[in-house]
């Protein structure tokens, strides 16, 4: 019983940092089983969504065109309009304080390969919609997470398979799920022989990097060998996250293995659903139990690494032993440090051990550390001497006219969004594109 | 049948590096006139090339980026008068874009320092306006219209300055998202030393590098290199550059580095050991608590 006592303990106080760092995520709510959407995380989309969307046992066809409502003169619109305000509101709300997030991941992809897959209460099975989404959910990490890897293990017959190796390239990922005919479902699912398969592929991870199993879970038994609890308290203290997506209903070891782990637990109810709650995984886990290390004041540990960055050679260039596997090879890459050549990068040099990353693998993630200002929205043309007459960045020249189907919130009616910096008028999809794409406001460049 | 193709043309128009160029100590002088008289040619056979072809080109000035041409919306009022011995296209082009060349450079007056050339503005929005016409929105009528739906836009960039170190993450920002939006960069470096994030561009949208050495056959470089759509690149022997530089600029003095040192929290590069991290101002000491921490980990923020 004395682990256990630590574990609830430890549960507390990470609910706690968890608090104080998002400062808008609600209280983790204790009291389960209620509603099947306890996920305290999930982004206000997320749970408008689950609210109005029925059971899909419920719903006998979908109406997708009652959603869209014409305005008189026929056109779309303003529904439309409507939904970019959804999403420019969204966007302001995003949390303001600071949240540390884990940059190189490790995730292993568990999935359920068992007879209950093929149930067809998610069209057109469960195991097509899970590989499809799956797939959507690899190149969708990849791109957020580009110095991570992902590995795939599937649960059936009783046992944990290897699919696919731990690995970073989104397209070896992509290629052992594409192949439907030998993932094909049956038997019984093992949890407790997956997920050790999973912990033994990721034990001899370094510690800077994060260690996460996402289950993807359509049965609603396991066949296990031993203990499961054993293997829990193993992740545990291996400080492995594991997440579930259940596709059939709640069970107490699946809710047990997110909380104790600190991952996130979801039932999808149908299958736009399913997506939102495997998509909800994407983007990097906040790093919480921060306070642990002495109070909110105190800064964890961090320590600068001396990485190279290397020149590559082309296909071209004259043939030469690569240091990694003395192979005769063209193309490589040289260490800026020793100059050895290696085949591919990220990889600790061979002869002086210098770390050599690839220099836009890093900067990848450095929008984060400076975001774009959010764009003001004009809503008063009074006291504008020479307004701009087309968007700043595109060219589209901005309609005189006030529409009038634009009044809601974060919404300019002259469809003009101004950078708080350099002053300049945006139209509103390049707003959009700049924030979410770009990353870099074309009038001040930066 | 070929489709019709996009192609955004950056013109680098720093005065100082053109004015350099020109000297006849160097071994190949060309000056901004020969250049765009060149660079004209190239244009016209980019439009005449085929019907349906869309063109942009943006200037990087000193301080600001500006667009001198558009091919789907006219942007000055006077059209050239008709002339029986040249086609109206062309006429069009060559008028508007030395025009609006002549405009800025007049604008930009006596100065005692000259700011650095806004390049990444007039990248960003070469992209914003692909984004434009790659994505025709119902709310828009005047772009849905648009017959021709461009398949592989590109864009070139006819660099002279050298590389500006303090724009390096907005650069590789726009290269994400070049990539995202399927986007080709050509760099073409017509004058001054090779550009290190220009280069990464290049590579990695699958775009060509190519450093002018025969300066006076700019305008063969941009024909036989740069005309040709991606599409057709597969089958001709397109130059591509021979190596590519990944070496970043540092954070703290803007220089650029091959090896850093890198924070373990945000991943800012710096090209010397700080005790602590400026931009995230995480403490690089041990904490004997460090259980529970993965060190690399990322701090957001959102502005």
């Amino acid at each position: 019983m004395a682990p256990r006592n630590r574990d609830d303990n430890f549960m507390d106080v990470d609910s706690d940092s968890d608090i104080s760092l998002l400062g808008d995520v609600e209280h983790r709510g204790k009291g389960k089983g209620k509603s099947k959407t306890t996920d305290k995380r999930k982004k206000d989309k997320g749970k408008a969504k689950a609210k109005e969307q029925a059971y899909t046992w419920e719903a006998s066809y979908t109406r997708s065109w009652d959603t869209v409502q014409e305005d008189e003169a026929g056109s779309l619109q303003g529904a439309v309009e409507d939904l970019m305000a959804r999403g420019r509101r969204r966007r302001l709300l995003a949390p303001a304080a600071a949240i540390r997030r884990t940059i190189i991941r490790h995730l292993v992809l568990l999935l359920d390969l068992s007879a209950a897959m093929m149930d067809r209460d998610m069209r057109p099975t469960r195991f097509d919609l899970m590989l499809q989404y799956a797939r959507e959910f690899v190149v969708e990490w990849f791109d957020q997470n580009p110095l991570g890897q992902i590995g795939v293990v599937g649960m059936r017959a009783g046992i944990g398979e290897r699919i696919g190796e731990m690995s970073g390239n989104p397209q070896d990922v992509l290629k052992c799920l594409s192949e439907r005919t030998r993932l094909e479902p049956t038997g019984e699912p093992s949890l407790q022989n997956a997920i050790e398969m999973a912990r033994s592929s990721m034990s001899h991870l370094p510690t800077h990097s994060s260690r996460e199993i996402l289950i993807i879970f359509g049965s609603l038994t396991t066949c296990d060998p031993g203990n499961i609890h054993d293997t829990l308290d193993a992740c545990v203290k291996n400080k492995i996250r594991i997440s579930v997506v259940a596709l059939a209903a709640e069970m107490k070891i699946s809710r047990d293995l997110c909380d104790k782990t600190g991952g996130q637990f979801g039932v999808a109810m149908n299958e736009g659903h399913f997506k939102d709650i495997l998509f909800e995984l994407v983007p990097p886990p906040a790093q919480r139990a921060v306070a642990r290390a002495g109070g909110p004041g105190a800064n964890p540990a961090a320590d600068l690494m001396m990485m190279g960055f290397p020149t590559r050679l082309p296909d071209s260039s004259p043939p030469s032993l690569c240091a990694c596997h003395s192979d005769m090879k063209s193309e490589g890459f040289l260490c800026p440090r020793c100059m050895a050549k290696v085949c591919d990068v990220p990889t600790d040099c061979d002869i002086c051990g210098l770390m050599i990353v690839s220099s836009p693998h890093l900067a990848r993630s450095y929008h984060h550390l400076f975001p774009v200002k959010p764009y003001e929205a004009v809503t008063s043309m009074e006291g504008e001497s020479m307004p701009q007459a087309a968007c700043h960045a595109c060219a589209r020249i901005f309609s005189t006219s006030v529409s009038t189907a634009a009044t809601s919130e974060g919404m300019s009616p002259w469809g003009r969004y101004r950078c708080p910096d350099c002053h300049n008028d945006f139209c509103a999809e390049c707003d959009v594109f700049v924030h979410d794409v770009i990353h870099c406001c074309p009038g001040c460049g930066k | 049948m070929e489709k019709a193709s996009h192609l955004s043309v950056i013109v680098d128009l720093s005065p100082t590096q053109w004015h350099l160029s020109a000297q006849t100590s160097n071994q190949y002088p060309l000056s901004i006139e020969t250049f765009l008289s060149q660079l004209l040619a190239f244009l016209n056979a980019h439009i005449a090339s085929k019907h349906e072809n869309s063109l942009v080109v943006f200037g990087a000035l000193p301080g600001k980026s500006v667009l001198l041409y558009s091919s789907t919306e006219l942007l000055s009022d006077d059209v050239p008068s008709l002339d029986a011995n040249s086609y109206l296209p062309f006429k069009l082009v060559d008028s508007t874009v030395v025009q609006r060349i002549m405009n800025e450079f007049d604008a930009i007056g006596e100065l005692e320092e000259e700011p650095s050339c806004a390049l990444v503005g007039a990248v960003t929005k070469a992209l914003c306006y692909i984004n434009r016409i790659t994505h025709p929105s119902s709310t828009t009528a005047g772009v849905a219209e648009d017959p021709s739906i461009v398949h592989d836009p590109r864009i070139l960039i006819l660099s002279v300055s050298p590389d500006l170190s303090s724009s390096y993450i907005p650069i590789m920002n726009a290269i994400f998202s070049a990539q995202k939006l399927k986007v080709t960069i050509d760099v073409c470096k017509v004058y001054g030393p090779d550009t290190v994030f220009l280069q990464q561009a290049a590579h990695l949208t699958n775009g060509s590098y190519i450093y002018l050495e025969r300066r006076d056959a700019l305008l063969q470089y941009l024909i036989m290199s740069f005309l040709s759509p991606t599409s057709i690149r597969k089958i001709l022997a397109v130059p591509k550059q021979d190596k590519i530089d990944f070496r970043a600029a540092c954070f703290c003095h803007k220089n650029i580095v091959d090896i850093g040192f890198v924070c373990s929290v945000c991943l800012s590069i710096f090209c010397q050991p700080l005790p602590v991290c400026s931009t995230c101002s995480f403490l690089s000491i041990h904490s004997n608590d460090s259980m529970l921490l993965a060190p690399f980990s990322l701090l957001q923020t959102h502005a």
